[in-house]
């Protein structure tokens, strides 16, 4: 039992907040907000000088080899900046389903392109079906001549406007079960019928809708086994789930921090409020969510980091560190109360990302209902 | 990072569970959950774990240890409640309280004479540091402890060495009625104004004369005591450490002590799935219930938070630094969700909920309705969860107190 990061890990933590804190002041958070793009390939590059970009990739592919572990210590840092762009499309959801799906062409193609942060991607998965289960899949890839004909609606497609390629994932056989039939697809973003529109959302973040109408694609750009691409994405989820949760425990550490100081400063009643305790009895409960966030979601990343059985511990951190984070920004909101209602303060961009994170991949309710299936309810 | 346990501790591990799996009876674990005290059977158990030195893994070998290091004594824990589904099962106040003071505090002497007997399970102590007006106020503790010197004319003056005079009352001693020895807590200095100052830890046999143990009965079957002591007259050679420094002793203790240890949880929760999927209403089995499932992967998120709040002690412990808001923190947390637990059982059981121990139809015997409770003591005793939050604001957040 060792619950500290490695020295390598620590170190990759602190560079990363050193570096976030000077690149991405929340200034830079706001701008991007309201930003077409959603990102400063300036930015972009020098993340891809770091490292970050192929943190998690083998070296062949121009990456550093790093474990699955690292990209969690990462995103915990991430997520404490509310850092805006294309990182999670393009690493976590894309890169490595890349990495793990695709041929040796398609990777010697694509993930030395993204280490060296040449290629933004983005994975189309969800659709108006509003469900993560493989019955949502209904966009169809119809086979003509040597290839397929894409039709259809894919929803809340992060960072689709300014991706290189789409990950798509289709429909290609009607079959018993669902799971069955599903293939995906490599599609070059600028093929004609292709057309993404930024949604107005929550999080600030870029996701699109994304028509496909009647777009070409080759059978060279199948990623994986045809009808058999729903593994491939069951796993592509895990990865994501647990990401986001790492995220939501570098956004949870932040507000609590935040709050805690403020409470410290704050004086009412000639005393700091964080003297009371009602106050403190807020600020204690803040810290536990936090805590417990952090080790559920570090648990489930070294159980999928090591190659161990990991489908129970990733349900309780999707769903359990949803919850904490939802409390946290909650119970912040109210020590920080009138003052953190004004949109200068920086504590809506935690509470708007709160609940953004809670429903992505997987609502708390969604997990507790797969973990219930693991449990042999 | 590494939430998995050594080969060498994966085999201790198997070790105490084969161990569990034959000595732990049904029986067993009735006379642990009725908490009405120690019974014939549960002294064996302990005289079993004893003899293995399980119940003292880390103290030298000289005083009934094996000279471990903690994470033995954790595997020890979790297995055993585990097995019991009782968190007190292993951790009493001798192995737990007493003896970790004795053991750093005591002399020579004291440690070879109340050692050995807590480390083989012989004796129990009862934990005496509550009083009418010293609940979670600790330090205004009265009872008094006045000494009595050889040559100061005092009434024990013709006895060998020094003694003590202690007058006073205790109250929710929970132990007093199956333990040999009280883990006293006594005023030894009433003059200083800094009330903390001036409290002493003791060692009395409470069959002493003087002593009155009165019974308390509580709202579920768990026992507890108001003892009373009058002009009880303990020997100087019993109390352990430095006089007036007994506050401070408890305060460093309680880090330590309050590790409850999470297989207990693990226990209940693996009943419960049972209860669910065996358990019909309207011919459909209650584990089939959407509201059953989303309330018990609830629960099953709960104790992994537990879980790992626990291990994250242990592994301190275990790396030789004292955990400090983290055990406050862990108490709450676990005592909270055991709370939820019961009452969420409760509730998954309907009308059928209401029943108690004895009744016809009572699902299980009753004794979900008895745990739920019993349960409400969790929060309050070993510290309130307030205290706890009092304690995490200040060590954790280091928030101001004015």
């Amino acid at each position: 039992m060792d619950l500290a990061l490695s020295e390598m890990q620590e170190m990759l933590k602190t560079t990363a907040r050193d570096f976030l804190e000077k690149e991405c002041p929340k200034s830079y958070v706001r701008e991007m907000e309201v930003d077409e793009k959603g990102y400063k390939p300036e930015l972009w590059e020098k993340i891809a000088g770091l490292g970050w970009l192929g943190l998690h990739f083998p070296e062949e592919y121009g990456g550093s080899d790093g474990s699955f572990l690292d990209l969690t210590v990462l995103l915990e840092e991430m997520g404490r900046a509310c850092f805006p762009g294309p990182f999670f499309s393009t690493v976590v959801l894309s890169g490595l389903l890349v990495l793990d799906a695709a041929n040796k062409q398609q990777k010697s193609d694509l993930l030395p392109k993204i280490s060296s942060g040449e290629l933004i991607l983005a994975l189309a998965l969800t659709e108006p079906s509003n469900t993560y289960e493989p019955s949502g899949i209904t966009l169809r890839a119809i086979p003509e001549g040597d290839g397929f004909v894409l039709d259809g609606t894919k929803l809340f497609v992060s960072d689709a406007h300014i991706a290189d390629y789409i990950i798509t994932v289709a429909r290609t056989k009607e079959a018993a079960t669902k799971e069955d039939g599903i293939s995906l697809f490599l599609v070059d973003a600028k093929s004609p019928g292709l057309e993404a529109t930024l949604l107005k959302t929550i999080g600030g973040d870029k996701q699109c809708e994304v028509i496909f109408d009647k777009v070409k694609v080759g059978r060279d750009n199948i990623i994986g086994e045809l009808d058999g691409g729903w593994p491939v994405i069951k796993r592509a989820l895990e990865r994501a789930a647990i990401g986001k949760c790492a995220e939501m425990v570098g956004g949870g550490q932040q507000v609590m921090e935040m709050v805690v100081a403020y409470a410290k400063e704050r004086q009412q009643f000639g005393r700091p409020i964080g003297s009371f305790q009602a106050i403190q009895f807020h600020c204690t409960n803040m810290l536990t969510d936090v805590d417990i966030s952090r080790y559920l979601t570090y648990e489930a990343a070294w159980k999928l980091s090591e190659g161990l059985p990991h489908k129970i511990e990733l349900a309780i951190a999707k769903a359990g560190v949803g919850d904490c984070y939802h409390r946290v920004v909650v119970t912040g909101h109210q020590v920080i109360s009138g003052v953190g209602y004004i949109e200068d303060h920086d504590m809506h961009l935690y509470f708007n990302r709160a609940k953004a994170a809670e429903l992505l991949f997987g609502s708390a309710d969604f997990y507790r209902e797969k973990l219930a299936q693991e449990l042999g309810l | 990072m590494d939430f998995g346990f050594t080969k060498e501790e994966e085999e201790f591990r198997q070790e105490v569970r084969g161990f569990c799996q034959k000595e732990v009876t049904p029986e067993l674990i009735e006379d642990y959950e009725r908490e009405a005290g120690y019974t014939p059977r549960i002294w064996e158990f302990l005289r079993k774990l004893g003899a293995r030195g399980w119940l003292a893994p880390q103290w030298p070998k000289e005083y009934g240890g094996l000279e471990s290091d903690y994470m033995k004594k954790f595997i020890i824990e979790q297995e055993v409640t585990r097995a019991i589904g009782v968190r007190q099962a292993v951790r009493n106040v001798g192995n737990g309280m007493a003896g970790p003071i004795i053991l750093r505090y005591g002399t020579e002497e004291q440690k070879k004479r109340f050692l050995p007997p807590i480390a083989k399970g012989e004796v129990e102590y009862c934990l005496g540091y509550t009083e009418p007006q010293a609940g979670s106020d600790l330090a205004a503790l009265e009872l008094r402890a006045a000494e009595a010197l050889v040559g100061k004319g005092e009434v024990l003056a013709e006895e060998k060495g020094g003694y003590f005079i202690m007058n006073g009352q205790k109250m929710f001693n929970t132990a007093a009625h199956y333990a040999q020895f009280h883990w006293l807590g006594a005023r030894t200095d009433w003059e200083n104004p800094k009330k903390h100052r001036g409290i002493s830890l003791f060692v009395v046999d409470l069959k002493s004369p003087g002593i009155t143990i009165r019974p308390m009965k509580t709202m579920s079957d768990l026992m507890t005591n108001e003892v009373f002591y009058d002009d009880v007259k303990l020997p100087k050679a019993n109390m352990i450490g430095e006089m007036n420094r007994g506050f401070y002793y408890i305060m460093e203790a309680v880090d330590l002590e309050r590790v409850t240890p999470s297989g207990a949880l693990e226990h209940i929760f693996g009943e419960m799935l049972k209860y669910v999927k065996e358990t019909e209403i309207n011919a459909k089995p209650l584990s089939k219930d959407p509201w059953v499932r989303q309330r018990l992967a609830q629960l099953q998120i709960e104790i992994s938070s537990a879980r790992l709040l626990d291990w994250r002690i242990a592994w301190m412990i275990h790396n030789n630094t004292v955990p400090n808001y983290q055990s406050a923190m862990s108490k709450a947390y676990s005592t909270e969700l055991v709370q939820r637990i019961y009452n969420t059982w409760v509730d998954i059981m309907g009308l059928f909920g209401q029943l108690q121990p004895g009744s016809k139809w009572a699902p299980l015997g009753g004794r979900i309705e008895r745990e739920h409770r019993r349960s409400v003591i969790e929060t309050i005793y070993r510290g309130t969860s307030e205290i706890m939050r009092v304690i995490i604001a200040a060590r954790g957040l280091e928030l101001p107190r004015e």
